[in-house]
């Protein structure tokens, strides 16, 4: 395959993965992760230690750093919390990452984005979706730059209302 | 809402927040795996990053994200940011000073929520941008 048709296929995988599912999982927030993950991110506030002074400030529990909606698959996500429906089947980052990191390259994380509809605390149980937000090319500095967007939408598993949105974005610079 | 700490009626564009600063440490980049579940070799293991061609392990993008994070909580108050976002822009290293810069760029009031705009960044002792972005949070008013 020539280089051009190389470049066209690639496109068309960029473009076939925008939308698809990434991961789907249900997760709960507990202190012990959560204090502990507040003390790695240096964070100082009495709130990430005190059930007492987080609810003195008008919180349900201990709430979470900014940055915990990374990590939420990490913590809390087990096995009987999740439905057989959940797994979302297929890995569309690895059909595009696989080729590309095939012929060489680095993966970096570009660029992280939270949006917060309520603030994840102690004792909350969620539900997070992922799905491909945007998959595209560019050319810098003679290099080709490969841009792949997660965006997870995690909501509380009682009320269904929305409590975070992580988009996430994976950059291959071949 | 959160921790009621800054009020809406006090902030003025181009105020800025205390800056935090903290020399990086290999322990930190320890701690940060364990509580991130993030064991790429890169971040703790010193024989295979500089086999990789690194001059030392290097920072979690994240954990740098997470220190500016801290400055603005400490900021604006615990829980009270609606959406927070950066870029990452260099890689840090254990020994460099890592400075947070918080500053109000703008202030308005979306369908009764009281909003504040921040640009924030995380420098070196050089001012070497490590970390570049933006938050808002809603702020309480003196009523």
């Amino acid at each position: 395959m020539g280089e051009t048709e190389q470049a066209a296929s690639i496109d068309e995988l960029l473009k076939s993965i925008i939308g698809k599912p990434t991961s789907s999982s249900r997760v709960m927030v507990e202190r012990a992760p959560v204090t502990f993950f507040a003390e790695a991110v240096l964070e100082r506030s009495e709130l990430y230690h005190s059930p007492e002074a987080a609810k003195a400030a008008g919180l349900a529990d201990i709430p979470a750093p900014p940055t915990y909606g990374m990590v939420l698959e990490v913590w809390g996500k087990y096995p009987e919390l999740q439905q057989p429906d959940d797994e979302p089947g297929g890995a569309p980052l690895m059909e595009i990452l696989g080729p590309l990191m095939a012929r060489g390259g680095l993966i970096l994380h570009g660029e992280q984005e939270f949006l917060y509809h309520r603030p994840v605390v102690v004792g909350d149980v969620l539900v997070g979706k992922g799905h491909v937000a945007d998959a595209y090319q560019k050319e810098s500095k003679g290099r080709t730059m490969t841009f792949i967007v997660t965006e997870t939408n995690w909501s509380d598993d009682t009320t269904g209302e929305p409590v975070v949105t992580t988009r996430f974005n994976l950059i291959h610079r071949a | 809402m959160g921790e009621q700490k800054l009020f809406f009626d006090e902030v003025t564009e181009g105020d800025q927040a205390p800056s935090r600063t903290h020399t990086l440490t290999r322990t930190d980049l320890v701690r940060y795996a364990g509580a991130s579940g993030d064991y790429n070799p890169m971040h703790h293991d010193e024989i295979q990053a500089t086999a990789a061609g690194q001059p030392s392990v290097f920072g979690h993008g994240m954990f740098s994200m997470g220190f500016l994070g801290s400055a603005i909580d400490e900021y604006v108050g615990v829980a009270n940011l609606t959406r927070y976002q950066v870029r990452f822009a260099r890689q840090t290293g254990p020994g460099e000073e890592l400075s947070t810069r918080v500053t109000v760029r703008g202030k308005r009031t979306e369908g009764g929520r009281h909003l504040i705009d921040l640009d924030v960044r995380l420098v070196n002792q050089e001012g070497e941008e490590k970390v570049v972005g933006e938050a808002t949070a809603e702020l309480p008013t003196r009523g």
